[in-house]
């Protein structure tokens, strides 16, 4: 039986191997806070951090990721004190909301190990798509966050 | 110009554009799509003022408070609700219901029911800052639910609990500070009564009522009990705006820290006991029926919703929503296809717009003086075809809805913009009476008006019904392009006639599209759709003779409500029109607009603000701007844009806006909105279609929609200005219109080819 770790928690699936990683989360374990938005890898509302590294986890399967462990919105932090959490709500960062958690976990990339971004790496990494338009909020946001 | 010339004209100012944007789809650092040629890039980062920002960091984090287990318990909440004003609390601990609108619990905490749905326009602090402002507790103690179905929550601007038409503000706000004002006065009653003193002399502050001679107190919490027991007042005096401690502040969204901890409910995260997942696949030709379905796979059941069928996985590991996706595409399911659907074409319907330009029955919208003869006797006369294409709204959640029916009730969770439409949909679906229905409102991930559609409602009671189970039905995402109620596609002619001296004498614009009002039988034959003439009248310009007239469309593709419905599609043609007859009179472009405003102090103000903010007039080589001007809702906005070339490499660089919607609420969110309206005026402008063949439509997931992304954007400077005394605006739709003919006339201004139809850059 295949095995699945997400927020610290292992959790034996019995699912269809074919399952993509985001309906396991979502449908299976009930943690709801990773989207779907386009089942193709696209939109980016489904990434959730696979081994400490974003990834869109529409289109992966528990075969794709050899025992990664999986950080889901509700493993950032128990209590928005996440940086880039507390960046979001200073900035009041989402309108509808639906892609930021996504959005949060993409640019935890960003400001991993200190880095202080530029606006040119922001870019290129955040590539999700936003329908409410919040990206300029996003950008001041991991600024903050990042201390730049 | 016959209709024959006019066609080609179209089709070769397409080629045109085509040709035009070819050298400069080099590949560029950022690109993340190299397949796709880039228009524009980011050139800097926008400077949020911190000190608008410095406040929310100390706000309350809502963390004692699961908004999870709230919603879904909700359901029980809102149908006690239903009872009356008072009663749900009788016992126990509280919170207690003050009125419909608020409950005050004993450590003073108050929630206060949002009449309006909150799908991303930051609804939950404005109309609730408005309720707080009046009861008078400070904005840390507020927290903020769905509003029931509930009849004091109809909008008074629409006769219905909806959230629509940028509406919420403008038909609340009196009514909301009412609310506000009864609920105090219910506290304050209350308060005296227990402090031994008469409620007149009570004031309420900072969620205490206090004896204003003495200075003794009580808090809301310790009188909740009791006020939540007392008659409401018909009416309470309400304060001055002079007064006024939360409305026009900036205070913190409500519901933010559940947005950015992933515990906002939405649609498709709500869990209801014994719930199994479904999805549709509805016939890709619009129109069409089933004719027959196949077994589905094992593992799956499939019901016949008669447009498509749904299919729902069975209980067990396997009960996901991937797996009722996977079910659905391996059903065989045959299609019944209508007659006629040959002529459902993009191009086809398309050149009958361009043939019902001359020979459709016109509806006259607005008439004044005499256009003929001023046009007869014009120095110069321009006519001008713009065109635009379908769209559909591509909302990040799509579609779904969770229902649960029995043989005697129905409840559903939906994320929608018109609960008691969403009602009425479930009890015609079901064929229970409209009380057997219970309707629980959940947050939207987005709903530019795909959500006010009932569709996704329909066939989640079906399916429920038809199973015996409680099933959350989902749209795939090429569902949600594939059967969308698109904006409708439309053929714009302006005939502008000019003097000599190059004003306009007279001004014939003829808006020929589908029609939103008709398809769904809001209107007869012959009848105006005004949502489809809206932005091309009551303009604000002073043209001595006008006539606007509307050719409804026969094309069958279903047609839809998206954000500011009619002014984006009119505000192209008439402002890029406006534009084309400053050309030809040689006179700069704002100049124009001004010399048409005489007297109008607000439309003047704002553009000479978003003049002045976008830089207009100050164009060096290589740089180039664009304006418009739009009215709607209630709204004044006007828009520059700025765009650069450098080394055959066109960027939009900076959006300047200037917005006047009378009375500001909330200066972020209002910024927040018409951010939102400015992106999705750019993504929509530059690259948004939905294009049919023979009904069915032709585009079905994002990968060949595009979207702006952070990489795209430009840098955005928005300024809000406020009229005393004006009726308050709305301002959910209003930063979309001017968009796409502020790029047009920047395109224009830079490389002097006028381009005529949207989407602007087809990718």
């Amino acid at each position: 039986m295949a095995s699945l770790t997400v927020n610290g928690e292992t959790y034996e699936i019995q699912s269809d191997p074919s399952t993509p990683i985001l309906w396991l989360i979502r449908d299976v374990i009930g943690l709801k806070g990773t989207k779907y938005g386009c089942g193709i890898a696209v939109c980016g509302a489904c990434t959730v951090l696979v081994g400490g590294v974003p990834q869109r986890s529409c289109e992966i399967t528990i075969a794709d990721i050899n025992g990664a462990a999986i950080t889901t919105i509700e493993g950032l932090s128990s209590d928005n004190s996440n940086p880039l959490q507390q960046a979001w709500i200073a900035y009041q960062v989402p309108q509808c909301g639906f892609c930021q958690p996504a959005q949060i976990l993409r640019a935890t990339q960003l400001i991993t190990n200190g880095n202080v971004p530029t606006d040119e790496e922001i870019n290129v990494t955040m590539n999700n798509i936003c329908v409410c338009g919040t990206y300029s909020r996003m950008r001041a946001a991991i600024h903050a966050a990042a201390g730049g | 110009m016959g209709a024959e010339r006019q066609k080609e004209d179209f089709f070769f100012e397409k080629k045109k554009q085509k040709d035009y944007i070819e050298p400069i789809g080099a590949e560029e650092e950022g690109m993340t799509r190299p397949t796709r040629p880039l228009i524009l890039l980011s050139a800097a980062r926008r400077n949020i003022s911190k000190s608008l920002f410095a406040s929310f960091s100390s706000e309350k984090e809502d963390s004692s408070f699961s908004r999870r287990t709230f919603l879904i318990t909700g359901a029980a909440a809102c149908g006690g609700l239903l009872i009356g004003l008072r009663g749900a609390h009788a016992a126990g601990k509280g919170p207690y219901q003050i009125t419909v609108w608020l409950t005050v619990g004993t450590d003073g905490a108050v929630t206060i029911f949002c009449p309006s749905q909150e799908m991303g326009q930051g609804i939950y602090s404005g109309l609730a800052q408005i309720v707080a402002e009046e009861l008078r507790t400070p904005w840390t103690t507020v927290q903020v639910a769905a509003g029931p179905l509930e009849s004091v929550f109809v909008n008074p601007l629409l006769g219905a609990q909806m959230t629509a038409a940028s509406s919420s503000v403008r038909g609340f706000f009196s009514v909301c500070l009412e609310a506000g004002a009864i609920a105090r006065q219910m506290l304050i009653e209350a308060g005296a009564k227990a402090m031994g003193v008469k409620a007149k002399q009570c004031i309420a502050e900072n969620g205490m009522v206090v004896v204003q001679a003495t200075g003794q107190s009580i808090s809301f919490g310790a009188v909740a009990r009791a006020a939540s027991r007392r008659t409401p007042p018909k009416s309470a005096k309400l304060y001055s705006a002079n007064g006024y401690v939360l409305v026009g502040q900036s205070v913190a969204r409500p519901e933010i820290p559940s947005k950015v901890n992933g515990t906002a409910i939405y649609g498709t995260d709500v869990v209801v006991p014994g719930m199994q997942y479904g999805a549709v696949l509805l016939c890709p030709t619009r129109g069409g029926t089933v004719a027959s379905v196949g077994s589905p796979p094992s593992g799956s059941q499939v019901v016949n919703l008669g447009v498509g069928i749904a299919a729902v996985a069975n209980t067990g590991p396997n009960c996901t929503t991937w797996a009722a996706m996977q079910a659905a595409l391996q059903t065989k399911v045959t299609w019944n296809i209508p007659q006629g659907v040959d002529t459902e074409t993009s191009k086809d319907i398309l050149a009958e717009a361009i043939t019902l330009l001359t020979t459709g029955t016109a509806i006259v919208a607005e008439s004044v003086g005499d256009v003929q003869s001023a046009q007869a006797g014009a120095a110069k006369v321009l006519t001008l075809i713009y065109i635009l294409p379908y769209l559909p709204h591509a909302t990040l959640e799509t579609p779904n809805c969770t229902a649960s029916v029995t043989a005697t009730s129905c409840e559903i969770w939906a994320p929608t913009q018109a609960p008691a439409a969403a009602q009425a949909a479930a009890a015609a679906a079901s064929g229970l009476p409209l009380s057997a229905v219970t309707v629980n409102c959940v947050q939207m991930g987005g709903g530019l008006g795909r959500k006010l559609e009932t569709d996704y409602v329909t066939y989640a009671v079906q399916t429920s019904q038809a199973l015996g189970v409680p099933v959350q039905l989902v749209f795939p995402r090429e569902q949600d392009f594939l059967q969308d109620q698109y904006r409708p596609m439309a053929v714009c002619q302006v005939t502008v006639g000019l003097e000599k001296n190059g004003s306009v004498v007279s001004w014939d614009f003829r808006n020929v599209s589908p029609s939103i009002l008709y398809q769904r039988g809001l209107i007869q034959d012959g009848q105006l759709d005004t949502q489809a003439t809206e932005g091309a009248t009551d303009l604000p310009y002073a043209f001595p003779n006008l006539l606007v007239d509307w050719v409804r469309h026969p094309a069958a593709i279903p047609v839809g409500f998206w954000r500011s419905v009619g002014n984006s599609i009119n505000a192209f043609a008439v402002e890029c029109a406006i534009d084309e007859a400053a050309k030809a009179a040689k006179t700069d472009a704002l100049a124009y607009r001004l010399a048409m405003l005489a007297g109008n102090a607000r439309a003047i103000a704002v553009l000479n603000t978003a003049a002045a903010v976008g830089g207009w007039g100050t164009n060096q080589p290589g740089v180039a701007r664009g304006l418009a001007y739009c009215e709607s809702f209630g709204s004044l906005a006007a828009v520059v844009v700025t765009i650069t070339e450098s080394d055959n490499v066109i960027q939009l660089v900076n959006v300047a806006c200037a917005v006047d919607c009378g009375m500001v609420i909330n200066p972020n969110t209002a910024t927040q909105q018409i951010e939102g309206g400015i992106t999705q005026g750019l993504g929509s402008a530059l690259w948004g279609q939905m294009q049919f063949k023979n009904a069915v439509a032709q585009t079905s997931n994002f990968d060949a929609y595009r979207m702006p992304l952070m990489a795209d954007m430009p840098t955005i400077d928005i300024t809000l200005l406020q009229t005393p005394g004006a009726a308050i605006g709305g301002l959910g739709e209003v930063g979309v219109p001017c968009l796409a003919p502020a790029l047009a006339n920047a395109w224009a201004a830079l490389t002097g080819k006028r381009l005529r139809t949207l989407p602007l850059f087809p990718t």
